[in-house]
């Protein structure tokens, strides 16, 4: 009987104390056990890179969700039958309100963003490594934020200016007040002349990492912004001059081609690539996302009028058969197939129809084009058309032609403008230049034309000053109603 | 079969022979006396009942008729003590020879043992809600246990979520508790506790559909019985997780002194209990020439064609996708039995079920042994052993969010796309209205017949223990048990099925691996101080260990079909996954029972749970209760109030938790995203949740008051209770400003407050020598309301995983609103004219809208309509439920029949909505054929247009209430001679037929449905879940 009550009491005591209520996770890292090693420092970088093209579970900020405000909203876009999304309707439509749910995850995406920058930038100089990849690391990640900034401050004015990674879940540490514009833009400016100090080009096993050019690139596009022609001419010319090797494409489709990723011509892209090894929504989401196939169905994505900007292009212009397709091969019955509409084409893997939201086609952010036509604004407005203004603008309609690049050519040439026409060109030639590329509503806005402008499509007549400024999106507002003020007309 | 039973008989003789020798003592005077020992109610005789005479040690068994017989000294009248297991012991006068003696199932009595948590408890001296699940309900024809709970208990609301041969269920225990974390109720299965968590049979493989229910791994037929602890003085010793309700299961244990074999079988088939009203073909052609005309373009059929369709070229997609008559068996074979010292009971058993829906079957083996040994006066210690195999073919998703899954596509499917080729193939290249991939269009028909989505389930549960008397008041108990479950799923998807199209082929296979150690010890005194004070206390410390481990792994473009799942490496692979995660829970638990004269009886107990899942700032918590209970009927001035056999009051307060919030919620995670450099692509490592190390469980407080009452000699027996529950702390992701970076942390935030009242009433109706007539009704109603989400956060909307049910957001959780509210439009008609169009107010988002459109109403009067004129369209939590069940039974007869209802639970019926929304390119409800047109201006359906635009109206939001005839059996049990001449103890035959009939005004296919299974944020959506069926078995229970 001894034996049994031993034996009872011994299984007893078995498994008492052999566990502890502390559980270290095995299937991922937490914060405590990270931020070591150099590679760790490399892996939070590609994360910053990587808030640009994928969102888990919702639409990537430049491979869609920024279109709705850039593109979509502007005067050459609209919203389709396929677009189920009222709010996607609603924006096309310029009836959102602070409620958008497009406006609100253009939001969240870019500060996620941004925080993600700040865990690297105020993590990375406890990691062990080299001192140069750390500092070039930190000034990737500078580069990113700024340009989140910039997106953020040209789509809702002053926003909430957040530099160091959130720690406590506190609301009071969570909530950060609206700055001013000013004050957003001078730290843009901080973080891009940073990032100028990155190399100016990478191996081609980096393709796609931010460059010196990339950051004076984006310099330019914020002064001009600002209106503040030197610093843009000063900028713009250090692209073009500081012997980075940047130049136009001579094929305009080859900007949008696959195999020509990381060009010449471009100079800082947002990568996409399709499904590797079950990499989930990584693709670009364009156009491509809403081909409804060769039916007469109408895609989620359409052009608002096609007499206003799709008849516009001059015969022999290029550009409008790489930005728009009329008819396509249809590679099933091998016949050529005419939509209704022209559907928009930049981002349409023709090779691979089948999935056509996995394209491989990168996101050009600036391009050396936007480059030579940013100068030549600055320029006209600072002194009017001079001759170098005028070879500029020309070797991009050249290109546009097919014609050489760098040859005067008496039929495509503008000559003899003064300054409101060249501006006026210069004008007409963006619209042209880069449709779908998250220009239009800025350039729109920037020149102080968007309500005119938008206002030509009847279906966007709801257009009115109010709109250029986005809401500050109402449930931020929920949480923070006395630090983020709304913008007016909402 | 033969054979056993002739040696078994023997066997048997033989048993009985000694054991009436051994009782074989010397009478002084020889008188005789021959009887009969039989239930009371159903007249059937009890086997193996003891007979003893009192005052001596006389005593005999009763044969396999019930009789006994006595050689004795006594002489008339003396007194018999009866008893059997199982029944109420009965003294009983002789006066003459022979004689009859009634004995009463214990099951009705306030002396019946109760199963309680550690430990069973006399019913009189409960103070807790506690009830059980009527015997009649436990031979059900179902594959999974928690299905034995449907109408069974009041306060106890079961949802399957589909029809699907092994589909799950969610139990929710007097409402649900929860926002965001578990709401299942504990399962303690033979000891063993177990959270039914679904997700343990989904391995994360792609486009697998709905996951198999866990408890589908406890076989039904091995079920004695089940309790329900609903209240927290019952359901505070399981602490963190006793806030949702415990079920405690108990297998069939053997019983001393006799052995059997039982043989219990059913057949069956089942077939759909409704379809639903599609176009065909010729309606269909009409539907599409009015579309095409609301966007400018000719039409696609001539009169001649529409015409022409009504004879020839009309396909019936839905039908394609049932089968008819789709059988279902099952086979069960046990023994049991025991003698003086030890108690055996081994089964074992088979269950084929196939799916109503094409490719959906089901099968299962099980094997239990349960072993009990008494190994010394003091010492005794058991075994429980269960081993579940089962194989679940299910219906996958198909991953769009008009359609989620084949059976949808089907029903969507054009009617004049014929299903098959004339070589009698799928049609799988032929569809002009679909976009073709890789050259194959998709057919819903094929998808189901081809593709293979198995869920493959192995789970041991096995629990040890042993039990020492210490001193006569003293137990000591230790037990260890082990749930091992193992799930392995495998997909293939073939390059003409529409998920495999894309990629030529689709391979996907998973496995997890749970496993589950739980040790408890504890220790039990029971002592009297004198008469009137009875003392018992109970305490213990227990510790559980879990470990989960997953990986999956998938491949796409294969060569051909062949090899499908079992050769990823002929494909190109997909990346794989792997995760692992362990918890642990460690706890202290005490009770202390006091009982004044079992008139006043009083419960404290209590846990303290340490669980791994909390924060480091809050790894223990703590959930006391106090129960108390008055047996009014034991006082002096109750003795003659004329009817009222016995009454008693329950009064109970206490405090329980809920520690299903997932694991390490309370670490600070960083997650991995990719980016691509130079065309390849890079893990990145980002930030993804902030730390919480406050983060603990979330807790209920529970009053309940209680009334127990039995009249004229229980004939009528009344339990009554009142609750009010009040849960906080609910784990809620809270939204926190975007520009943090983050959009939500979690944290113990939310509200949630559920009260009610249940009433459970068991009536002897009838009852004659012959006939018998009882009744069980059961009655429940809760109130759900949300009080508190956090941060000032009035409401959210949830996010449904469904492109489509995404962006309509069906479903929010607001502030004072029950969980599983409906939010949307009021609709207002058609809008018959174009001044209407102009004057009335139009949806903002939808630009062009046109005469023949719907019309919603403007709540706020702002002139247009905005989300703002959304409202509250019902929930999906009933009003009240219940159910009436009867057994009659008449000589050798027994009818059971049992109604079960639901009222003023409401269902979005998004299936109905897609078949709502006239395309180019699918079928759509009969319904559309009154479509507005300029020569039908109905002022219901709207004209027909090509937008695929889904909103949330009151349209789609149907109610849901439900009176069905649940189940009707009638058997009949061989008379004895005939039974016995077979060489059988008993045989019965009985035919059944369960959902014969249901009256309700819902438009789908069931009104017991949700299609996202056991979520709390959204229940209530019907998206083409698998339908129900009904069901004809008959089947037959021999005992040897």
């Amino acid at each position: 009987m001894k034996k049994i009550i031993i034996t009872f009491l011994l299984s007893a005591g078995l498994l008492v104390s052999c566990t502890e209520l502390e559980v270290t996770p095995e299937s991922f890292v937490t914060e405590d056990n990270y931020f070591n090693t150099q590679d760790d420092a490399v892996a939070s970088v590609t994360a910053v890179y990587a808030s640009l093209s994928l969102d888990p579970g919702e639409q990537s900020l430049f491979g869609r969700n920024l279109y709705f405000l850039t593109d979509m909203a502007s005067d050459y876009a609209a919203a389709g039958v396929s677009a189920t999304n009222p709010q996607v309707r609603a924006l096309s439509s310029l009836t959102h309100d602070a409620t958008s749910d497009r406006v609100q995850v253009a939001w969240r995406q870019i500060y996620a963003g941004i925080n993600r920058a700040n865990v690297s930038i105020d993590n990375i100089p406890k990691v062990s490594g080299s001192e140069v990849i750390k500092t070039r690391l930190i000034n990737e990640a500078k580069f990113i934020r700024g340009l989140l900034y910039f997106q953020a401050v040209r789509l809702w004015g002053g926003v909430p200016i957040v530099l160091h990674e959130a720690t406590s879940i506190n609301l009071g540490d969570l909530k950060t007040n609206r700055s001013t514009a000013d004050e957003v833009y001078a730290q843009i400016i901080k973080d891009l002349t940073d990032a100028e100090s990155l190399p100016a080009t990478y191996s081609a096993a980096d393709a796609g990492r931010a460059t010196s050019g990339a950051a004076k690139a984006i310099l330019a596009k914020v002064y001009i912004t600002r209106k503040d022609w030197p610093n843009t001419i000063l900028k713009a010319r250090e692209v073009i001059n500081g012997g980075y090797g940047y130049a136009l494409f001579e094929d305009f489709q080859d900007i949008f081609t696959k195999t020509k990723k990381n060009g010449k011509e471009h100079i800082f892209s947002v990568q996409f690539e399709p499904n590797q090894a079950g990499n989930g929504s990584s693709g670009s989401t364009f156009q491509a996302t809403s081909f409804t196939g060769f039916t007469a169905t109408e895609p989620a994505d359409i052009i608002s009028d096609v007499a206003l900007f799709y008849d516009i292009y001059a015969a022999g212009d290029k550009r409008r058969d790489v930005s728009y397709a009329k008819q396509l091969l249809n590679p099933t019955t091998g016949t050529l197939y005419t939509f209704p509409k022209p559907i928009f084409k930049k981002y349409l893997d023709l090779t691979n129809l089948a999935t056509p939201s996995n394209v491989a086609i990168n996101f050009p952010v600036i391009r050396y084009a936007d480059i030579l036509l940013t100068l030549a604004e600055a320029i006209n407005e600072q002194s009017g058309p001079t001759a170098e203004a005028y070879e500029l603008i020309n070797q991009v309609r050249r290109r546009a032609f097919g014609k050489a690049i760098t040859t005067p050519d008496v039929t495509v040439d503008l000559v003899a403008l003064n300054q409101a026409s060249f501006r006026a060109a210069i004008q007409e030639e963006r619209k042209k230049e880069f449709v779908q590329e998250g220009q239009r509503w800025f350039d729109l806005v920037r020149w102080g034309t968007l309500v005119t402008e938008v206002k030509k499509v009847t279906a966007k007549n709801s257009v009115s000053e109010r709109n250029n400024l986005y809401p500050i999106p109402q449930s931020e507002r929920n949480i923070n109603p006395d630090g983020l003020p709304q913008n007016p007309g909402y | 079969m033969k054979k056993i039973s002739n040696i078994y008989i023997l066997l048997f003789l033989l048993l009985l022979t000694t054991g009436i020798q051994a009782q074989n003592t010397t009478p002084l005077i020889q008188s005789k006396l021959d009887g009969t020992v039989v239930d009371d109610i159903t007249n059937q005789p009890i086997i193996g009942a003891s007979v003893t005479i009192k005052g001596t040690t006389h005593g005999v068994i009763t044969d396999a008729e019930g009789k006994f017989y006595f050689q004795t000294g006594q002489k008339f009248p003396y007194t018999l003590i009866v008893s059997y297991i199982g029944y109420k012991k009965t003294e009983f006068i002789v006066e003459k020879n022979p004689v009859i003696i009634n004995l009463r199932e214990e099951r009705q009595e306030l002396d019946e043992l109760v199963v309680v948590g550690y430990g069973t408890q006399k019913r009189k001296d409960i103070t807790g809600s506690v009830a059980s699940v009527p015997k009649a309900n436990l031979s059900q024809v179902t594959s999974s246990a928690d299905n034995l709970l449907r109408g069974a208990v009041a306060g106890v609301v079961v949802t399957q979520s589909s029809g699907r041969p092994g589909a799950s269920s969610s139990v929710r225990i007097r409402g649900g508790n929860s926002i965001t974390a578990g709401n299942e109720p504990l399962y303690v299965v033979d000891g063993i506790l177990i959270y039914n968590d679904n997700a343990n049979s989904s391995a994360g493989v792609t486009y697998a559909g709905a996951s198999v229910n866990v408890l589908s791994t406890i076989n039904p037929a091995d079920i004695e019985s089940i309790e329900v602890l609903k209240d927290a003085s019952a359901t505070a010793i399981y602490g963190s997780r006793g806030a949702n309700g415990v079920v405690i299961i108990t297998t069939k244990k053997g019983t001393k002194g006799q052995d059997n074999i039982s043989y219990q079988g059913y057949f069956g088939f089942q077939n759909i209990s409704k379809k639903l009203k599609l176009m065909n073909a010729s309606e269909w052609a009409s539907l599409r020439n009015d579309v095409q005309a609301s966007i400018g373009q000719a039409p696609s059929f001539t009169d001649a064609q529409i015409e022409a369709f009504k004879t020839s070229g009309n396909y019936d997609w839905q039908s394609a996708a049932f089968r008819t008559a789709a059988p279902v068996q099952s086979h069960n074979l046990s023994f049991s039995g025991g003698d003086e010292r030890s108690r055996y009971s081994v089964s074992a058993g088979y269950f084929d079920q196939e799916g109503i829906v094409l490719g959906s079957d089901f099968k299962r083996i099980s094997l239990r042994a349960n072993y009990e040994r008494n190994y010394s006066q003091n010492f005794k210690f058991g075994v429980n052993a269960n081993y579940t195999y089962s194989l679940a073919n299910g219906v996958g998703t198909a991953g769009s969010g008009r359609t989620p899954n084949p059976l949808v596509a089907a029903v969507l499917t054009a009617p004049v796309v014929p299903i098959k080729n004339e070589d009698g193939s799928y049609n799988v290249t032929n569809n002009p209205y679909a976009t073709s991939v890789n050259g194959y269009v998709p057919n819903p028909i094929n998808d189901l017949e081809n593709t293979t989505n198995e869920t493959n389930l192995n789970r041991i549960l096995t629990s040890l223990f042993g039990e020492y008397k210490i001193t006569k008041k003293l137990t000591a108990k230790v037990a260890v048990s082990g749930d091992v479950l193992n799930t392995k799923q495998n997909y293939y998807a073939p390059s003409n099925t529409t998920t495999g199209a894309g990629t030529k082929g689709l391979a996907s296979v998973g496995d997890r691996l749970v496993g589950s150690v739980l040790n408890e010890n504890t220790v039990n005194y029971n002592t009297n101080f004198g008469e009137s004070h009875k003392f018992s206390a109970l305490g213990g410390y227990t510790l559980q260990y879990t470990k989960g481990e997953v990986v999956n792994a998938g491949a796409n473009t294969f060569v051909n079909d062949a090899n499908t799942y079992n050769a990823l490496q002929d494909g190109v692979a997909v990346k794989p996954y792997s995760e692992a995660y362990e918890s642990v829970l460690k706890s202290w638990l005490a009770r202390v029972n006091y009982s004044y004269k079992g008139k006043y009886n009083f419960t404290l107990s209590g846990r303290a749970d340490g669980s791994s899942r909390f924060g480091a700032e809050s790894l223990w918590g703590y959930f006391p209760s106090a129960g108390f209970s008055w047996n009014i009927t034991d006082e002096e001035f109750a003795n003659n109030i004329k009817g009222v056999t016995e009454a008693k009051l329950r009064i109970t307060a206490g405090t329980t938790g809920n520690q299903e919030i997932g694991n390490y919620l309370s670490l600070a995670s960083m997650g991995s995203v990719n980016y691509s450099f130079g065309g390849t692509l890079y893990t990145g490592i980002a930030p993804t949740r902030l730390a919480n190390p406050d983060l603990k469980w979330e807790k209920t407080t529970q009053y309940n008051v209680g009334l127990d009452l039995s009249l004229l000699d229980r004939k009528i027996n009344f339990v009554f209770d009142v609750y009010y529950k009040k849960t906080n702390d609910l784990l809620i992701s809270v939204p926190v400003p975007l520009s943090s970076g983050y959009a939500t942390v979690l944290q113990n935030i939310g509200g949630v407050e559920n009260k009610g009242f249940e009433v459970g009433l068991t009536t002897e109706n009838l009852k004659t020598e012959n006939f018998a007539w009882n009744s069980n009704i059961v009655f429940s109603l809760n109130r759900n309301k949300v009080t508190e989400i956090g941060n000032g956060v009035n409401e959210f909307f949830p996010v449904v995983p469904n492109g489509s049910l995404l962006q309509q957001q069906p479903v929010i959780v607001k502030v004072g609103l029950p969980l599983g509210t409906f939010w949307g439009y009021k609709t207002n008609g058609i809008f018959q004219t174009q001044e209407e169009v102009n004057t009335q107010p139009k949806i903002n988002s939808l630009a062009n809208t046109k005469v023949g459109d719907r019309r919603y109403v403007d709540t706020n009067g702002d002139g247009v309509i905005t989300a703002l004129d959304k409202g509250n369209l019902g929930t999906s939590q009933p009003k009240f439920v219940g159910s009436f069940s009867n057994t009659v039974s008449y000589g050798d007869f027994d009818l059971n029949f049992s109604f079960q209802g639901s009222y003023g639970a409401k269902i979005f019926n998004a299936l109905n909505q897609q078949l709502e929304i006239s395309t180019l390119g699918t079928n759509a409800a009969a319904t559309l054929n009154d479509r507005w047109t300029p020569t039908n201006p109905s002022n219901e359906i709207p004209r027909a247009t090509s937008s695929p635009l889904g909103i949330v109206s009151e349209r789609y939001v149907e109610d849901a209430s439900f009176l069905r005839l649940k189940l009707i059996t009638l058997g009949y049990t061989l008379p004895k001679s005939v039974s016995k001449k077979l060489g059988t103890k008993s045989v019965k035959v009985y035919v059944s037929a369960e959902n014969l009939i249901t009256w309700t005004k819902y438009t789908g296919y069931d009104p017991e449905v949700s299609s996202y299974e056991q979520n709390n944020l959204y229940p209530g959506i019907d998206f083409g879940s698998y339908p129900n069926s009904k069901t004809f078995i008959s089947g037959l229970n021999v005992t040897f």
